[in-house]
């Protein structure tokens, strides 16, 4: 009886589905459900938890720190869309030439950073970028004269540090998917375009980025997400999650200080639906701006 | 374009080579500089582990190449020395292929369930797949964290399994790539009387073969490079992962960077092993997860 | 066919290591166990576990419990060591604790972290009566910074006396002598010099640490934070003490450092290639330098640290780690009386000078001359002079800042922002101090 109800045709792809089902309820809707509830809580472990409204919420307006914070996720987003998506794709354009030399050599190549761990790939970054006259960059700088620089302890020098750690690890990346982008364009549209004598600029501008629209979107939205949720790579480069004035701390960075560090869980809990908020909202004005939900597309 | 060029241009033929061969020059020279400057960090880990780590501590990460300061200490270390190194790394091993499997067969069930049925409450569902794409992971750490804690999970693999085991981007591949396989398989399936579940298993896996490889990578090396929630989960270092014991060795209460310079660049080298041996699977499979245009 | 016995393989040996997996979950809980120390514990044996973020602390307690087993065949231990890193520890102790599941019987908190664990109704056991018989013997100010209420919840490891790190070598080739570094105008004048000869920095201006801006307060008689506990960090000592520091800068007396410390491994660095003469730490810096920089021994000299004025007092303690027995200790009286054993009884104090290299917190070792001046002792032979004499010359001098519930967030602030805008970009003391004060209290809302 048991059985045939469950080999029906009916009942079959709820079986099928069952596992995301399970998973979706426990591990996503549960969690998000209680991270709502708690971010109009105030909660100390252990003892009775009081119900605040939106003062957590409040207070993350008046807090410099968290806005600190938002600023450094999303500048480092901003800076993240602006190197990784141009320059992996001219990447793309030149490798995909048919008078490159090695190409399969150089992609592998470019693209072996992702391999390593952010662990690894921090910390080598982050003696490479030591502030001590014989480390890496320094000893670089040193060969045009440039006096050594505290790379970790400013600013703009310690988002170089970070944007460097994260081409590196993502430029060959983003290079593939632009290449897998480029292998779906007909070759006879450039022939076409050769014989009616359009320049190599031309037929990058009104060939290949239209139609690697796409691809730009998919990379877009990735980015968008990975930028605003960074947080290994800061802890990594400045090994903890205190970096001078701060100029390291992103969202999820703050976020894991109150509530990990802390324990104050429901003022992280109201970190985290901010950035909920933020990550889709910018989603879906990406999404809208770049036409995925007109049906012509 | 290479005949039209013949046709139309015969006489410009020599200056036309001529500067193709020039072209070719260019573009290598400008990808071998990109390329020399993405693996000076390779080469100054790889050179580093040759060093003791008070040298490293003094005159930080450069490109000395100095022998008389060069070892191969920090590798008898590493082999011999009394650490929980190769625990660690066999822990990732364990886990990465685990993770790796049940993910797919679990992700690619889910997506057989969508790509080959009309049920209801279908496409609610997978408009939750799509949205749980979006939903940063980070802001659920903390009811996670207690979710596990309560369930009496923590330090536990599971722990760290379970939450991803339907991932939403392989089912979401998976069934793009389903939808390319015709019904009339299935169809022809019951018709032959097996039933709904022996329909997947014994016809529908075996096609979906080629795309394993390319989601066992991309969710491989996720798995492999793992860091913030098993760091959270695990507290026993008999079962920490290589990320999580690499980073415990960053600590001021004790000369671990012998170890963590050799550990890292050792880390490195299976998986280099690994890419060399199936660069186009890994390559393929970077990429599997593009939208197609 | 091969492949499929291969998946089938796969599959198995998965579904087994999950299993065991969850099978030690439940036995070992939320923690973990690294090894089991059994120091000659019969079958009787009563184990009890212990967290620490310091691998050495374990090293010691393995000691003492050999000692202790044979001492005691009735009430006999094994005891369960886990280390884990330094946040880490913090933030699964912290939770443990609050949620009365998972935690260990026994556990090393750090000073920084203290106040943390003694909000609300501290899950701690009160540890008075084991620290009594002991009482007379010990800095009282070491006991007190783990208390609440009169209540004493940690027993402290060393007293932390701040004392001055000279680099000798340098010293002498500039033609300055240390012994005669008694203010900070002395050090001024003497840093000068040896800018001016060597090139090198006298000192360093932290900024990712408050050591200095706790020896300049205990100067002045001041705190980091009022009688009822309330953050003041905008005082007029403050200023002063800073602007003090700032002047040395200016004057290129001291420069900031690679790491923002002298306890950070780029300083280590700094310190051992001769690039900075001198280092203003407590005591246990002592073992940072037969550590990580082997190159100096022999070379470093230790010496009282300057003062603003003549007469006032010399040291404050600083840093330190309190061991505390845990709310759900299995067996708590034991718990405690081998806890007071290992860490306030003569022979523990004289092995935590032997292989830690702290300032022991029975005072009485300081007096001990056989184990103070033991010629074998790696810490005797690294430095030039004997850090007891030094120890015994200030002993009635050792200040100490007070630990209340604002002192994390204090520390915070000024280590991560405050410190930072002043010696590294130059903004004017009093702001960054009135931004600093504003933050804090923000913070602590």
């Amino acid at each position: 009886m048991i059985k045939r109800f469950l080999y029906s045709q009916k009942v079959a792809p709820y079986v099928f589905v069952l596992p995301f089902i399970l998973v979706f309820l426990i591990f996503w809707v549960y969690p998000l459900g209680s991270s709502v509830t708690m971010s109009f809580q105030k909660i100390t472990l252990g003892q009775e938890t009081e119900w605040i409204g939106l003062d957590n919420y409040t207070k993350l307006l008046g807090d410099k720190i968290f806005l600190k914070s938002v600023m450094n996720s999303a500048v480092y987003m901003l800076c993240t869309l602006l190197i990784l998506i141009p320059l992996p794709m001219l990447l793309a354009v030149l490798i995909n030439n048919k008078f490159m030399w090695g190409r399969e050599f150089f992609k592998s190549s470019l693209f072996f950073p992702a391999l390593t761990s952010v662990v690894v790939a921090g910390t080598v970054f982050r003696l490479m970028f030591g502030e001590m006259d014989g480390s890496l960059i320094n000893s670089f700088l040193g060969w045009f004269g440039i006096e050594p620089v505290k790379f970790l302890k400013g600013q703009v020098t310690g988002f170089i540090a970070l944007l460097a750690l994260a081409t590196w690890r993502w430029l060959g990346v983003n290079m593939l998917y632009f290449l897998s982008g480029l292998k779906s364009i007909p070759d006879d549209y450039y022939e076409a375009a050769s014989i009616d004598g359009a320049s190599a600029w031309q037929k990058f501008r009104m060939i290949t980025m239209p139609l690697l629209k796409p691809t730009t979107i998919y990379v877009l939205t990735i980015s968008i997400y990975a930028g605003l949720a960074m947080f290994i790579e800061s802890l990594m480069l400045w090994n903890g999650n205190n970096s001078p004035k701060n100029i390291g701390l992103t969202i999820v960075g703050y976020l894991y200080r109150q509530g990990i560090e802390k324990s104050n869980l429901g003022y992280a809990a109201a970190v985290g639906i901010v950035l909920l908020v933020l990550a889709m909202t910018i989603n879906m004005i990406q999404l809208a701006f770049s036409g995925l939900f007109k049906k012509e597309d | 374009m290479k005949r039209e060029a013949a046709l139309n241009l015969k006489e410009s033929t020599a200056t036309r080579s001529k500067k193709e061969i020039s072209l070719k020059i260019l573009l290598f020279v400008l990808f071998a500089i990109l390329c020399g400057i993405i693996l000076i960090p390779f080469y100054a880990i790889a050179l580093a582990s040759f060093k003791p780590g008070e040298e490293l501590i003094r005159y930080g990460l450069n490109l000395k190449f100095d022998l008389s300061v060069m070892s191969l200490d920090n590798y008898t270390y590493l082999f011999t020395g009394q650490h929980a190194y190769f625990t660690w790394f066999f822990n990732s091993l364990l886990l990465t292929v685990v993770q790796v499997a049940l993910t797919l067969l679990v992700s690619a069930t889910v997506a057989y369930g969508f790509s080959a049925y009309e049920f209801k409450g279908k496409n609610f569902l997978f408009i939750c797949v799509l949205l749980i794409m979006m939903v940063p992971f980070e802001i659920l750490l903390l009811p996670l964290y207690t979710l596990i804690f309560n369930l009496g999970m923590m330090n536990t693999y599971s722990a760290i399994v379970l939450p991803g085991i339907a991932s939403a981007a392989t089912i979401f591949f998976f069934r793009q790539y389903l939808s390319g396989i015709p019904k009339e398989i299935i169809a022809a399936g019951r018709v032959d009387g097996a039933s709904e579940y022996g329909i997947y298993l014994r016809l529908i896996l075996p096609i979906m073969k080629p795309s394993f490889a390319a989601m066992a990578i991309l969710n491989g090396m996720n798995s492999w490079n793992n860091f913030l929630w098993p760091f959270m989960v695990l507290s026993d270092e008999r079962k920490y992962t290589l990320p999580i014991g690499l980073k415990t060795l960053l600590t001021p209460y004790g000369n671990n960077y012998d170890l963590l310079i050799v550990g890292s660049f050792f880390s490195i080298i299976p998986i280099f092993i690994l890419f060399v041996a199936f660069q186009k699977y890994f390559i393929d499979g970077m990429t599997a997860g593009a939208v197609k245009g | 066919m091969k492949k499929k016995g291969i998946v089938s393989l796969m599959l198995l040996s998965l579904l087994l290591s999950l299993l065991t997996a969850c099978g030690n979950s439940s036995s070992t809980n939320a923690s973990g166990e690294q090894s089991v120390i059994d120091a000659g514990a019969g079958e009787g044996a009563t184990e009890l576990s212990y967290w620490t973020f310091v691998e050495l602390h374990g090293k010691h307690f393995e000691k003492m419990l050999e000692k202790w087993n044979a001492e005691n065949p009735d009430r006999q231990i094994k005891l369960n060591v886990t280390v884990m890193p330094y946040d880490d520890m913090h933030n699964k102790l912290s939770i443990a604790l609050q949620t009365g599941t998972g935690a260990p019987d026994i556990a090393d908190i750090e000073l920084g972290k203290f106040p943390d664990f003694l909000k609300g109704t501290p899950q701690l056991e009160p540890l008075n009566d084991v620290i009594d018989p002991y009482r007379d013997t010990i800095v009282k100010s070491r006991i007190d910074i783990y208390s609440k209420d009169g209540q004493n919840y940690g027993i402290p490891t060393h007293v932390g006396a701040s004392v001055a790190f000279y680099n000798t070598e340098i010293l002498e080739e500039a033609g300055v002598d240390y012994t005669k570094i008694e203010t900070w105008d002395d050090f001024k004048k003497a840093g000068e010099q040896v800018y001016e000869k060597t090139g090198k920095y006298m000192g360093t201006a932290d900024t990712s640490a408050a050591w200095q801006e706790s020896m300049m307060l205990a100067q002045q008689g001041s705190d980091f934070t009022d009688a009822d506990g309330n953050p003041q960090v905008n005082t007029p000592e403050m200023v002063k003490g800073l602007q003090i520091l700032k002047d040395l800068q200016d004057a290129n007396v001291i420069s900031t450092i690679a790491g923002g410390q002298p306890d950070t491994e780029e300083a280590y660095g700094e310190y051992n290639s001769g690039n900075y003469a001198t280092a203003f730490m407590p005591l246990w810096m002592m073992s940072r330098f037969t550590n990580y920089m082997p190159d100096l021994a022999g070379k470093i000299a230790i010496a009282p640290i300057p003062v603003i004025e003549k007469g006032m007092p010399r040291s404050v303690g600083g840093g330190g780690t309190g061991t505390v027995v845990t709310k759900t200790a299995k067996d708590v009286q034991l718990a405690k009386d081998f806890l007071a054993y290992a860490k306030l009884s003569e022979e523990a104090n004289v092995e935590i000078w032997n292989t830690l290299g702290f300032d022991p917190v029975n005072m009485k070792v300081w007096d001990m001359k056989d184990v103070t001046h033991n010629p074998e002792n790696e810490f005797v032979k690294y430095f030039k002079n004997n850090p007891f004499d030094v120890l015994n010359e200030i002993r009635d001098e050792i200040k100490y800042v007070k630990s209340v519930p604002a002192s994390p967030t204090i520390n915070n602030v000024f280590c991560t922002v405050t410190l930072n805008e002043i010696f590294e970009d130059g903004r004017d003391i009093k702001e960054a101090l009135d931004d600093a004060q504003a933050q804090i209290e923000q913070e602590l809302q």
